[in-house]
């Protein structure tokens, strides 16, 4: 089937009543979440999963998609207003949009970000359309032994890739992918880790991981600073209207970033945040004035808003072409597929076209509702914001135990989600990243089976997984993810050092 | 001996990964499979016991910032234990007095207790936004939550 043919019935999924009722429910939900403080776009996914139960796969992931940019978007909305960035992928936002709403130009900030998260999902969303299928089809030949490389490479690249130490994301990778084996072997039926306990024996499940070490924890900072009141205060937002000049201003970084941000989330591990910093500090090397960044300039605000959505559609190539998760929020969005019963990768295409276009066409959707519903709406939702701490407390924790409950509907479930909440808040004291753990959560089933489906083929003999040229590239970029950053790590403190000591002499 | 948190936090990965070992090694043994269920595990276990060793001798220290967010007063410590504690009373609650009267319940006193004073919000928050959402649920979701000792 060619593209526009399949576009066509992604379009009549999306353009369906329901299909657009579900984007707008998606993205207003994904907005309304994704502003909170700390409730980033897994929060959003994971919370919405349970209301998708029973709904037509189709459309109930075309809301999901629209939950994950609609959180994305309102990340970037509480940066602006409140210097508080609800995700690590706006912060890069609050670098310009900030200083512009102290300026009392919030609403100019919250349109320039508007516009410039439309352009670059808009531009991405084409790009996903021609990249997503071509990959496809290079990935229907991949056995077993380049799945496992292809994983590995993602897994790595999350590591080195994460903010803070390498070490400790490598090591909360190793242990989600302990967690991963616990319940019974899918290949020769063993029980392992269960302690006899009939409730571990299908394992734990993704969304006890994803809102215990996201939601719950999150709750725990958010008791710690329930008195904080600065989310109370915030000011007239002002004029949304913007004039040419700032047209003018915004259209090179858009059209740049647009592409750079699509790239890099396309590669695994990178995603919205890698893309935004890039974007900011790209557009500062090229740009005419580059101190007017920092400052409330409207190409730096421009810049991280469209390289972070270019990101978010980026990092659905490699999730509905592959099937594999590059990131933590696309490692949740991979078990909202799961649980609708839908494997993403190769096949999908061709097997469900319906729900391989109607995600991308509905993308289109998607992203004029961000720019023409919720940018009018953007002062009344941002009441939300005004919610006592208190009161915000109970309902996310409600609302997290209700997403476990509704799919497990055993207590056992959540008294884990309590102790996940517990880990996931000493993960953050000690500075320890969750995203790595929730991706080798999700990854480490998959991997298993194919290292075993691979090693088992060749009867034991390890060479299988680098007999081709496929694996062995993908293993050598892995190790490049590594090594690649160490050097320049060593290189830039040296630099630093060497400053230093010539500052002291 | 322990003089940095990287090392304490090393010694304690690397317990767990010799008790994680520990039961990989009396996992049940099939004869006849190339690859039995502890491969994998097994990797896991030594990977996450040398990464520790790593974190052990990692000097890089702490930024001011990291170190900020670990200070925790004790008193705080206690609200987060009392949440904790309420969460869990709220869990054993769940199916014996149903959704509604237990997120009732939570609403209201995690809400009172982490310094809400506005009786009137809390209380009609604390009655609308269960309903609301059992109702959603039960009927048009056609999830069945907790009904617990109400009619409906």
């Amino acid at each position: 089937m060619g593209a526009m043919e399949g576009l066509m019935q992604g379009i009549q999924v999306a353009f369906s009543w329901q299909g657009i009722l579900f984007v707008l429910i998606g993205v207003v939900a994904g907005t309304l979440i994704g502003m909170m403080p700390g409730l980033g776009p897994i929060s959003a996914i994971a919370i919405m999963i349970p209301i998708t139960y029973g709904m037509d796969p189709s459309v109930a992931l075309v809301m999901m998609a629209g939950v994950y940019y609609g959180a994305v978007f309102g990340g970037s909305t509480s940066s602006i207003l409140l210097n508080a960035p609800g995700i690590s992928g706006t912060v890069a936002t609050s670098f310009d949009g900030y200083p512009m709403a102290q300026r009392g130009e919030a609403g100019k900030a919250l349109a320039i970000a508007a516009i410039s998260s439309f352009v670059g999902g808009t531009v991405s969303v084409v790009l996903l359309m021609l990249f997503a299928p071509a990959l496809s089809a290079v990935a229907v030949s991949f056995g077993p032994p380049q799945y496992f490389a292809l994983m590995f490479l993602g897994l790595t690249a999350i590591a080195s890739l994460s903010d803070g130490s390498t070490i400790k994301a490598l090591i909360t990778a190793t242990v989600g992918f302990m967690v991963a084996t616990i319940g019974i072997d899918g290949q020769t039926g063993t029980s392992r880790f269960t302690f006899g306990n009939p409730n571990l024996l299908e394992g734990i499940d993704f969304l006890v991981i994803a809102l215990g070490l996201f939601a719950l924890a999150e709750i725990c900072f958010l008791v710690k600073k329930r008195k904080d009141q600065s989310l109370q205060n915030q000011g007239d937002i002002g004029s949304l209207k913007l004039s040419k000049a700032d047209f003018k201003e915004m259209r090179g970084p858009m059209s740049r970033q647009s592409f750079l941000g699509f790239i890099l989330g396309v590669l695994p591990g990178a995603g919205a945040t890698i893309a935004s910093f890039i974007g900011y500090i790209s557009e500062k090397k090229i740009a005419k004035n580059p101190k007017k960044f920092g400052k409330g300039s409207i190409k730096g605000l421009s810049a991280p808003e469209t390289a972070n959505n270019a990101a978010t559609s980026g990092a659905f190539v490699p999730l509905l072409s592959l099937g594999i998760p590059g990131s933590g929020t696309t490692a949740v969005m991979l078990g909202a597929f799961l649980v609708l019963g839908i494997q993403p990768g190769p096949l999908l295409m061709a097997d469900r076209p319906e729900v391989f276009w109607g995600i991308i066409a509905s993308m289109y959707i998607g992203n004029i509702f961000l720019l023409i519903l919720n940018l009018p709406l953007i002062p009344y939702i941002a009441k939300i914001l005004k919610i006592a701490r208190p009161m915000l407390i109970s309902l996310v924790a409600i609302f997290s135990l209700i997403g476990v409950y509704a799919i497990s509907f055993s207590t056992f479930d959540l008294y884990l989600l309590l102790i996940f909440g517990f880990v996931g808040y000493l993960m953050r004291l000690f500075s320890f990243p969750a995203a790595p753990f929730i991706l080798a959560f999700i990854l480490g089933g998959m991997m298993e089976q194919s290292l075993r489906q691979s090693l088992t083929a060749a009867g034991g003999d390890m060479m299988i997984l680098i007999s081709d040229p496929v694996s062995i590239g993908l293993y050598i970029v892995s190790i490049l993810s590594f090594v690649v950053p160490i050097i320049r790590n060593r290189k830039n403190t040296q630099a630093e050092e060497a400053d230093q000591e010539s500052n002291a002499s | 001996m322990l003089k940095t948190l990287n090392q304490k936090v090393s010694i304690f990965l690397i317990l767990f990964a010799a008790g994680y070992l520990y039961l990989t090694y009396n996992l049940k043994e099939y004869p006849y499979v190339p690859v039995d269920s502890d491969f994998v595990p097994k990797i896991l276990g030594y990977l996450l016991i040398i990464l520790a060793v790593f974190l052990f001798f990692d000097k890089s220290s702490e930024t001011e910032e990291e170190k900020e967010k670990r200070q925790v007063p004790k008193k705080e410590m206690l609200v987060l234990l009392a949440v904790g504690g309420m969460i869990f009373l709220y869990i054993f609650l769940l199916e014996i007095i149903g959704f509604v009267l237990s997120s009732m319940l939570f609403i209201i006193a995690c809400s009172w207790f982490l310094g809400y004073r506005k009786l009137v919000t809390t209380f009609l928050v604390a009655v609308l936004f269960p309903l609301i959402m059992y109702l959603s649920f039960n009927y048009l979701l056609q999830i069945r939550l907790p009904q617990g000792v109400l009619p409906f």
